[in-house]
Parts: C-alpha cells; structure tokens; sequence
C-alpha cells in the first residue's frame, strides 16, 4: 500500500534521512521506533509532502506521492495526527473536527464519524464549543486524533498520540489504534512508547541516525536484545 | 585571522577618513547624502532595539524624530516665540536635551501601551506616530484663556505649517559648520560610531538577551524571571533617545524643519530599513540604511539625469520630462518585496538553519545522555543550597489552600489544598484536562485565582507578577518546551540568571570591572549547570536546532539558573524514550537530594512519578480526589477508576504502562 524506496531527505545539508525503505500492506499497523532526532518525525514528513526527498521514492497504492503537494496526498487517503498537537487554537473543537473532513466528498457519512470520535474520546463532547487553544494539553492531543480520523482515512499516520496522556488514557488510545485497523485502516504509528507500539503493532521497524537498523514482526522486535534494551530501557 | 582583520579595520578605518576628501577631489558632492545617510543609520539603530531586539513593531517611530527635531528647534531658533525664546542655547547642549525628552515622551507613551501586544501595538504606535505631526502643525498659534485671563496669547511653538527656520547651528573655534558638509560628516561619523559601540554592548549584556527573550516568548521570558513590562519599556525609551538624537542634528544640519518631513512615510522608510538589512543586526541596520538613503538620494537622482540626457540624445520627449525620484516609493516597495522573497532573514541577517542530526556518515546510535553524576553539580548552586538550607525554617515551602480558579462556567481548580514540605516531591497527577496545569499557572502567576491563598516560604505570592515569582524563589518547565528558540543554548541559560544579575544601562556599555565580573561569573555558572544537566558541548547551538530530549534538559536548566527553591515540572519526560527517561529521573532525585531543591511534579511516567515521588496529589475535573504516599494511590479505587485504569499493574517491571 505505502513503499518508500531509499529515501533521502535533507534540511539544507544536513542528512536526515538516509536511505529509508519500508513498506505497509493494507490493513497492517506498522510501528517506527527510534530515538529522538532518530528521523522518524522527518520520515512522516516525507511522506506527506511536508518535505520533498533528495533521492529516492515514495508510492501510495502505485502512484508516486513524492514532488505533490501535501493536501493533494491528503486528498488521495493518507491523514496525520501531527506530533505537537497542532491543533486550530481559536476554533472550536467542532470546528477542528470539520476541518478534518474538510477534503471529504461523502458529506452524508461525516455526521457517524463525528459520532465515533465522540464515543472514543468523551471528553471532547464536553467540549465540542470551547476553543480549541484553551483545551488542556492531553485534550488537544485527543483534538489532534479526532481530526485525523475526521478524514476517514485509508492510510493513517500516527505520531506519537500517547504523548502527554493519562496511564487510562495510553490504553484506551491503542485500543482505539487496534479498534481503527480492525475498521479497515491502515496505521503507520511513530512512538516513544516503544513496548504500546510493539504490542499493538503487526510489525516493526527500528530507525537510528536516518537509517532502518531492524526490522521484523512486532512480536520479534519485543524479544530482541538490542530494542529491549535501547527502547524499553531494561537492563 | 586577527591579523587580517586587523588590517581590515584599518583599511576602513582610512576609507572613512579619507572619503570626505576623495569626494572632494572627484568632484562627486555625495557628502551631503552620505552624513544623511548616517543620521538615518542612528535611527535605524534604534528602531532596531524596538524591532529587531524585542520583537515589536512600531510604525510611528517617526514621531520621536520629529520630537527630537523640534526639541532643538525650540531650543537653539531665534524665531519662535516660545518662553526660551533669545536664549542662545548652544548645540551640543540641546542633542542631549533632545535625547532626553524623545526618551521620556518614549516612556509616557510606552508606558500604557505596552500591556497589549503585537498587532494592537503595531496599530497604537500608527496612532501616536500620526498624532505628532498634527499636533505639531496646530501648535503655530497657541492661546490659553482662563476666564477672560489669557496667560499665552498666540504663541508660535513650532511654527506650524512652516515649520522652524533657522535652527541655530554647533559652534566650535574655527570649524566651518555653516559652509562645509565635511565637519558635519566627521560629527555624525564619531556620534555614530559612539552609538554603534554602545549598542553592540548592550545587545551582548543582561538587557540585550532580555530584550531578546522577549521577542522570542514573552510568557516564557515572565517566567524565566524577565520583567516584560518594564524590559519593553527600556526598549521603547531608548529606542527614542536614538531618535531624538538623530532628529536634533538633522534639525541643526538641515537648518530648517518642517511638519511634513516626519509623516507616516518616514516611520515606513525607517522600517524598511531595518527589516531589509536584516532585523536585529548591526551589520544589517547599517547596511539597510545606507543603501535606501544613497539610493534615493544619488542613485535615483543621477539615473533621472541620465535618462534626460539619453532622452534628449535620442529625441525621445517621455525621457526628457522623466523623474525617477517621483517612483521612489516603487522602488523602495519592490526591493523590500525581492528581499523577503529571497532573502527573508535580511540582507545581513543571522540565517537559521535547521540541524536536527548530527552529520556523521557512521549509522552509530545516538549517544544516550550520559548520566547525573553528582561531582558535576556546579559548586556555587550547592554552596547556595546549603546557604539556605541553614537559613530556611521548618515549615513547608509551599502552601496552598482553597485555590478556586473559574474559565467561564467552568470550574478549572475547586477549593484545591495542597501542601510540598520543604525538600520533598510531590506528584501532582489526573486525567487530561483535570486542571494541573491550570494550577502550575496560577502558582507561578500567568494565571489569577478567583480564590484561595498561596503561601510560599511564609509569605502570600498573592497579586505578584510571573518574575516577580521567578525572583522569590520558583522556577518552572513547560509541558509544551519554551525555549527562546532563536537564541544560543548559553544565552538560554543566561536568561534564567537575569533576576539574579544587576547591571543596568550605562553598566553594559561602560563595562566597569565589577559588571565584567558578573558577567563572566554569569557565563561560567550557565556553563556549570549546562555541563550537569549534559549539554557542555552544545553552548553555541541555537535552542532551535537541539534534538528534543535535549530541549527538555535546557528548559531545566534554565529554570535552575534562576536558584530556585521550588522547582514546577511539567511532564519533563514526556516524549522521552526509557533511557532519556531514566536519565531525567535520577536528574531531579539529584538536585533534590544535594541541592535541597523541592519539586512539584507532573507527569504521566507512572514509572517515574511512583518512584520518585514522597507523597501525590490526584485532581479530576479540578477536584482533589486523592492525596497520599504512592502506596496508596495505586491502590485508590478512585484513582483507578479515573486516571490509572484497570489495566494497570503497581508492580509493572519496567513498564509503565
């Protein structure tokens, strides 16, 4: 579904990606674990147009998305709750919700979505006419999902959503990841919860210095020596 | 290096001496536009302590020039009828005067406006900057009558609509100032070069980075222990005395003054300026000045000429009648236009590059932050630690009761008592949105109770502004990082030290030796706390550019510059993978432990928070829920129910899920 093919993205002259390649199949919760500075932000980026590649490529479905625009690539299925929370601070949490089914066609199908955000995340039904600069930061992290599932996307990028959530908050969000895959989305889920990610992902992949160090099934990735120490911290 | 700069220095030096004569002898009469192109340099430069170093536009800054200008013309004119009027005010005299008036009404002005913020000042200064000339145009014929008594009676105080001719000129033995430009080039060329000196201290002093810091994030600035107000102030007022500088020897070498030369135009030409040769450069200011003022003075001026005589040549009557200087404006517009296009920073401007990994070819791990270790604690702080520790009383440091904060119809805070003994830390925890962040800002005073008291060291903080808090003795972290981003990494930590610095104004200029030793005890401290925290090699980088755990380890170290007692974090491991979290974890058991430092933490790290914490503190909703060792709160059903979640395991190896 999503290939990138050596990829390699610089700012100015400085690397930061390094020949990334790496696929995610239909229906797969694919994680990117890595430290911070690691690239994994910048890979994201990449794929959604926020960057454009130096060499190499990236497909959706067999079409190139490298060198569009980024609301063309949004347009085309793939959504980002961006790392953050950039959120709309002086529109209501409504309004940021219908900002994300803005390039939506299936007006008729917004209102369930809506429904279903609500029933995952309570609180911002409490909240649907505040503004959204003056939700609490974990609030504005659940705002940043919602909006991104808004868009009823094919492919769905994650970046780090449990940051800044409550330990009640961390489980029901990768409930929540599990519960979207099984709805028929595709998720590429970037976070430094690295033991979440594994255990909800399918597979795995693990970036240092803008390269793919490792890569293997989730379950794998757990077991290995070098994850369980770098990224789960045991000794 | 220094020997090449050396003569650098020397070759400009000698071209700057010896420009007036070589003018003289090509014939080019450019000294007249060149000493006007300084006098706008001066005012360049301080617009750019306004613009370029606080970050606030202001598009009235004409108005300080005419302030100046007309302070000398109603000082040193034999022709108004103002009560100085016969006084042979001399020149040298009325500069300072002039100054210090533009520097005042700088002040008057400021002093009301500054409270708003960013387009609404930009609009204030348009006001204030088209009120002056009117003002000035209207006060040619003054009359006052009280009840049929009239103490002034058609006073002429500026002249109105014509304006001051003559303004008196400076006199010194035997210096042609009324005939030649060339004394008039050298007067303006040793003030300026006065100006930039003076300005290049301050913008390396206390001032310039609070200046700075400011511009970067007022709030973060507040609470890093920078008074806004009055920071912005200084700015504003000395930003005016260049002004009023410059407007009296423009007044004095022009030797005419009208309202018309100090409309909203000038205040936009003096922007361009700055903001084309780069914004908060010396350099740049310089440059930017230079280049609009010869451009429109020689350049557009020669190329009319030689557009006539082409015209004339050719037979062409369009090229004949042309006058390029009547399109200046277009072409200010355009430059300024191609400017941001391509060059946004400015044409001398610092550029900002992104850095956001090392560049190293080997695909080795990014080396983890090493360890706290507790020989790298900076010896001044622990000395100060157990200084106070001798000092400090029994009772606990903080003290909060009934803390009542409202957001409309909601109830953020409710009657919330909470209390950190002295050296302890507490753990302050709740589902997103439950209202610990809301009780950050009120503690640290971004944000005023509706009720309740806050009792630190015995004291109320009640009514204290953010810095004011920050000077008392707590500091805080940002759960979304505050860095003032486009500084360095040790500017950053310099900033924390501004409460507890001294040097004023004439201080950072001058450098007498105890401001020098301040300061390099300043820098040596921000290097200590930066060498503990695990950034010794980064001192040089811009906050901007540090990858993010790095980020969190700076705003620590910033908030411990300011010597706090009380340290507030902000969920300080969020987006930390586990070895940075641990890292950070012992971090704060250490200055808790040797710098007798106590701490009130938020943070979602259960892992972290059950560890290190004494006692904790449980809101939902702005309701204490909670309250106890973290033994008890892990078994609370109500903390279960709300924040912890069933799926939680008290004894999790590891994990802090």
């Amino acid at each position: 579904m999503l290939a990138l093919d050596d990829v390699h993205t610089y700012y100015g002259n400085i690397r930061a990606l390094r020949g990334i390649s790496l696929t995610v199949q239909p229906r797969e919760i694919v994680t990117l674990i890595g430290a911070n500075g690691a690239g994994k932000t910048t890979t994201l980026r990449t794929i959604l147009g926020a960057v454009r590649p130096r060499r190499g490529t990236v497909t959706f479905n067999g079409q190139r998305l490298d060198g569009l625009a980024t609301d063309r690539i949004v347009r085309l299925g793939i959504a980002q709750s961006p790392e953050g929370r950039r959120i709309f601070p002086r529109m209501t949490v409504l309004e940021n919700l219908e900002m994300g089914a803005f390039a939506r066609a299936d007006r008729e199908a917004i209102a369930p979505d809506l429904e279903r955000v609500f029933t995952l995340f309570p609180r911002l039904r409490e909240r649907t006419a505040q503004k959204g600069g003056t939700l609490s930061g974990g609030e504005q992290q659940m705002l940043a999902i919602g909006r991104a599932l808004m868009a009823r996307p094919s492919l769905l990028l994650l970046d780090e959503p449990s940051m800044g959530l409550s330990p009640i908050l961390v489980d029901a969000i990768f409930k929540i990841v599990v519960d979207i895959n099984r709805q028929g989305t595709t998720i590429l889920l970037v976070e430094q919860n690295a033991r979440m990610a594994l255990r909800v992902a399918h597979r795995g992949y693990v970036i240092q210095t803008g390269r793919i160090v490792l890569q293997d099934a989730a379950a794998d990735l757990l077991r290995s020596d070098l994850v369980r120490k770098t990224y789960l911290g045991e000794k | 290096m220094t020997a090449r700069r050396g003569l650098g220095g020397f070759a400009l030096a000698a071209l700057l001496i010896g420009y007036p004569f070589l003018d003289r002898a090509l014939g080019l009469q450019t000294v007249h536009a060149v000493s006007d192109g300084m006098i706008y340099v001066l005012l360049a430069l301080g617009l750019n302590i306004v613009v370029g170093y606080a970050g606030m536009l202001d598009l009235g800054y004409a108005a300080f020039f005419a302030i100046g200008a007309y302070a000398m013309g109603l000082l040193n004119s034999p022709v108004l009828g103002s009560p100085l009027y016969g006084y042979a005010w001399s020149f040298w005299l009325c500069i300072w005067i002039a100054a210090a008036v533009s520097a005042l009404l700088g002040t008057l002005i400021g002093a009301p406006t500054l409270r708003v913020r960013g387009d609404y000042l930009a609009i204030i200064t348009l006001g204030f900057g088209e009120i002056i000339p009117v003002a000035i145009r209207n006060l040619g014929d003054v009359t006052v009558e009280i009840g049929g008594w009239r103490p002034v009676e058609r006073l002429n105080l500026t002249g109105g609509e014509n304006g001051v001719n003559p303004v008196g000129r400076p006199y010194l033995p035997g210096v042609p100032f009324e005939t030649d430009p060339v004394p008039w080039y050298f007067l303006i060329l040793v003030i300026g070069l006065f100006s930039l000196w003076a300005m290049s201290r301050l913008q390396d002093s206390r001032l310039g980075r609070a200046w700075m810091a400011i511009r970067e994030d007022e709030t973060a600035a507040d609470c890093t222990g920078v008074n806004p107000i009055s920071t912005k102030l200084l700015a504003f007022a000395l930003g005016a005395s260049f002004s009023g500088f410059a407007g009296s020897i423009y007044a004095a070498k022009l030797q005419a003054i009208t309202p018309g030369a100090f409309e909203f135009q000038v205040s936009i030409m003096l922007l361009c300026m700055v903001v084309l040769g780069g914004a908060g450069s010396l350099k740049g200011v310089i440059l930017g000045a230079m280049l609009i003022t010869l451009f429109d003075r020689v350049v557009l001026a020669e190329a009319t000429f030689f557009l006539r005589w082409l015209g004339r040549s050719l037979g062409v009557p369009l090229l004949v009648t042309a006058d390029l200087t009547l399109w200046r404006w277009f072409f200010f517009g355009l430059g300024l236009v191609l400017v941001m296009l391509l060059r946004p920073q400015g044409l001398a401007g610092r550029r900002i590059r992104p850095m956001l990994v090392p560049d190293t070819d080997d695909a080795v791990e990014v080396a983890p932050p090493p360890a706290p270790r507790v020989e790298a604690i900076p010896g001044w702080l622990r000395e100060r630690a157990h200084r106070v520790g001798a000092a400090a009383g029994t009772g606990p440091i903080l003290e909060v009761r009934g803390l009542v904060k409202r957001f409309g119809g909601i109830v953020a805070l409710n009657e919330i008592d909470l209390v950190v003994p002295r050296g302890s830390i507490i753990g302050l925890i709740g589902p997103n949105g439950a209202g610990k962040t809301t009780f950050f800002n009120v503690v640290t005073g971004l944000v005023r109770p509706d009720g309740g008291v806050i009792t630190f060291e015995g004291r109320p903080l009640a009514g204290l502004r953010p810095n004011a808090i920050v000077a008392r003795g707590i500091a805080r972290t940002f759960q979304s990082i505050r860095l003032f981003a486009n500084m360095t990494v040790l500017e950053n930590v310099l900033v924390g030290e501004h409460c507890r610095l001294r040097s004023t104004v004439p201080g950072a200029v001058f450098r007498p030796p105890a401001v020098m030793a301040e300061e390099a005890r300043a820098r040596e401290r921000a290097r200590g706390l930066l060498a503990f925290v695990g950034l010794a090699d980064k001192d040089g980088d811009l906050a901007r550019n540090l990858p993010y755990g790095d980020q969190r380890r700076l705003e620590i170290a910033r908030a411990l510059a300011t010597e706090p007692r009380l340290l507030l974090l902000d969920e300080p491991t969020a987006g930390m993978n586990p070895r940075e979290t641990e890292t950070l974890t012992e971090l704060i058991g250490l200055v808790r432990r040797e710098l007798a430092l106590s701490v009130l933490l938020i943070e979602h790290d259960m892992q972290v928070v059950m560890t290190i914490s004494d006692r904790i503190t449980v809101l939902d909703y702005g309701t204490r829920i909670a309250e106890g060792t973290p033994a008890e709160i892990q078994r609370h059903p109500r903390v279960i129910e709300a924040y912890l979640g069933t799926g939680y395991e008290p004894a999790a190896p590891g994990g802090a899920i």
